[in-house]
């Protein structure tokens, strides 16, 4: 079992963190390229810059969000903080990741890593019983959307577990196994699944506000293309 | 099966019709600006159902269909498997998604049931803009023929016809009108207006809803109202006089050479500026894209007849009458001038001037209802069951919440709707009028303007 231990947390995690962060850049330059080309192809390039960066600013601090489907958004919320904050802040991560990153940061208390824990797995609970319940969340939902969830809920349980082994009703070691082969999939899944709106999230304002601007020729480029420069309406 | 929509369609080629909707596809994609769009929604898009909450439609159907993302999904799937590298990948696989003339009947139909009124884009924590998703959508089946039958007739009158507008009025029926109302004015308000036609060099060539001259005398007895007091230097362009553009509503093809049209005949007459009328959707597409399509900033600056009238009633150019309207009043915001913020606070200064009860509406601004005719779909009368019954029952809500008997509408389209939504739910005793229709009771002529009104002998026994 150590030795898997060891595997997973050593060669393995970095494997999957380095795929996960070399993609990520990938996606976000993409994303900016792609935006930026946008925007210089455009027939109008006065972007309303103070609009997409409020909007922007809006959802990234979202003291609003409990104005609409108020349980399930604070349960979306509180997931949120959760998966933010614990990859990075927790002891045991911040000692896995000592030997590939300088590490300055201050760690979460246990009693605190445990509260947001527990509250994540909750939220995480929550939002896929809203997902099952909730008439219009159902109908969208994808394999994709559970499985995520699941898989993020797996991370969590499993860890949990791993660092409390007097009350745990599971053998800690397998625990921990499965906590660092499930979080490495969730690191592996990140830049492929819709888990990349981490990245590409301060982005996509500006995407919608582009996605207008059009460039001045393109109807008539279409035409040209589509072999209907004198047709008719 | 044979391709059926809920609205009527001109006969539609249907050969290879999956294959030229994809070839309609990629040519948009690569000359326009959706491409990074749509790269952006299909990796991100989270379907966590906020959308519903806040779109009418969907609040009053019920119906999954019309939830905002599941309906972006539609064009997302196509873009997923045909556009994209994974989808290729997944199809070399096998048991991919193959776009059929079946699916490509069930987007024409769905995106003819949103009303591109964008509120939803408010509430999506990643910003996507279903509205933006729908009008591509649109356009792109436009490009394989599939148009409400409305929708075309109406530009092809206006951009391939011999009047150059939707709703057919020759120039000279246009300028006949234009004397009508003059004498109307006078002989009803007292009040001296002129209709200028054709004046080289003006600074204001003025584009209302060219439906307005059949059916809106007192909004455009009221927008020259304001004009003439104001001693404003503007005209009407006998080329070219429609506000309309149902380009926004289908195509951006149309869209670029319905705008260009406009800023031509502004540079026929030698003016500087766009006047848009009491329109919605007339002005945001001259608002926002005739910089983009005629000459970025260098193209002729647009200007919204309520911005005008605000502006002169700011400076004191414009004296209006406190109290001139004792009935209770509400404002509609028109989706197209308010969700980006660009015309909310205006028009209601000009009513809490004139009105002796003036309430708003909840929510309002850039939050407000759509009518439910947005996106073109008011042009459509055969769905208007639809329309009145599903899309404008938020609004109806709305308005019979206020408690108004008087509903400002300042947009062509969304007074045909908000007429037929009170008609339908039970609401006859609202009165639905433009902004310029109470502007004109409260107006104080200056000295030049004014008149003796005309005994009437009927009237006087």
């Amino acid at each position: 079992m150590d030795a898997w231990i060891e595997l997973a947390r050593g060669p393995l995690f970095r494997l999957a963190l380095t795929i996960c962060v070399l993609f990520l850049a990938l996606r976000l330059a993409n994303a900016v390229y792609l935006l930026a080309a946008a925007w210089w192809r455009a027939g109008d390039r006065d972007l309303p810059w103070k609009s997409v960066a409020q909007a922007t600013a809006r959802w990234l601090f979202p003291y609003h969000l409990l104005t609409v489907r108020p349980l399930y958004s604070a349960a979306s919320f509180l997931f949120h903080v959760g998966i933010l904050l614990l990859p990075f802040f927790l002891a045991g991560h911040v000692a896995l990741l000592q030997g590939i990153l300088p590490t300055w940061w201050p760690t979460l208390a246990p009693i605190l890593a445990d509260t947001l824990t527990l509250l994540s797995a909750a939220a995480v609970m929550a939002v896929l019983l809203a997902r099952a319940t909730t008439a219009s969340a159902q109908a969208l939902s994808t394999v994709q959307d559970v499985a995520v969830l699941l898989l993020l809920l797996l991370v969590l349980g499993a860890g949990f577990f791993a660092s409390h082994p007097a009350t745990s009703p599971f053998d800690a070691r397998a625990m921990l196994l499965v906590h660092i082969l499930s979080g490495n999939l969730a690191l592996l899944l990140t830049p492929f699944t819709k888990l990349v709106h981490c990245i590409l999230v301060p982005l996509t304002q500006l995407a919608s506000e582009v996605g207008w601007h059009f460039p001045a020729e393109s109807g008539r480029h279409v035409a040209v293309v589509l072999n209907k420069e004198n047709e008719p309406v | 099966m044979a391709f059926q929509c809920s609205y009527y369609l001109e006969p539609l080629d249907t050969t290879n019709l999956p294959r030229r909707f994809l070839d309609a596809f990629a040519a948009i994609l690569a000359h326009s600006n959706y491409g990074p769009v749509l790269d952006t929604v299909a990796r991100i898009s989270a379907r966590c159902g906020r959308c519903a909450v806040t779109c009418p439609v969907y609040q009053a159907s019920q119906d999954p269909r019309d939830i905002p993302c599941m309906r972006s999904e539609l064009l997302l799937t196509i873009y997923r498997r045909y556009f994209t590298l994974a989808g290729a990948l997944k199809a070399r696989a096998g048991n991919a998604f193959t776009l059929t003339e079946a699916y490509i009947n069930t987007l024409a139909e769905e995106v003819y049931r949103c009303t591109a009124c964008r509120r939803c884009k408010l509430e999506c924590p990643l910003g996507i803009d279903h509205g933006m998703i729908t009008h591509l959508a649109r356009w792109i089946l436009a490009e394989v023929g599939i148009v409400p039958k409305a929708l075309r007739v109406a530009t092809r009158e206006q951009l391939d016809g011999k009047t150059h507008n939707t709703s057919a009025i020759p120039a000279a029926a246009m300028q006949d009108t234009c004397e009508f109302l003059v004498e109307d004015c006078r002989d009803t308000y007292g009040m001296n207006i002129s209709f200028p036609i054709d004046v080289e060099g003006a600074e204001y060539v003025f584009f209302p809803a060219v439906s307005d001259y059949l059916l809106e005398p007192d909004t455009l007895m009221g927008n020259a109202a304001v004009l003439t007091a104001t001693g404003a230097s503007w005209t009407i362009g006998s080329h070219y006089f429609d506000g309309i553009n149902y380009g926004l509503f289908y195509s951006d093809r149309m869209l670029d050479r319905i705008v260009s049209k406009e800023a031509e005949e502004v540079r026929r007459l030698k003016a500087q500026k766009v006047l848009i009328g009491e329109c919605g959707h007339a002005s945001r597409s001259a608002k926002f894209f005739i910089k983009t399509f005629c000459g970025g900033r260098a193209a002729p600056e647009v200007v919204n007849i309520m911005e005008y009238t605000w502006h002169a009633l700011r400076s004191g150019k414009l004296e209006l009458r406190p109290n001139a309207i004792d009935a209770r009043v509400t404002y509609h915001d028109p989706c197209n001038i308010a969700r980006s913020g660009w015309i909310i606070d205006q028009p209601r200064e000009i009513l809490r001037a004139i009105c002796a009860d003036y309430v708003d509406m909840t929510p309002r601004g850039k939050e407000n209802y759509c009518c439910g005719g947005g996106g073109g779909t008011v042009s459509i009368d055969e769905i208007r069951e639809f329309r009145t019954k599903i899309g404008g029952a938020t609004k109806a809500e709305q308005i019979r919440r206020t408690g108004a008997t008087i509903l400002v509408a300042p947009c062509a389209n969304c007074k045909k709707q908000l007429r037929e939504v009170c008609e339908d739910h039970g609401l006859d005793h609202v009165q639905v009028v433009g902004l310029h229709d109470l502007v004109l009771k409260a107006i104080i002529p200056p000295p030049h303007m004014r008149v003796e009104k005309p005994t009437d002998p009927e009237k006087d026994k």
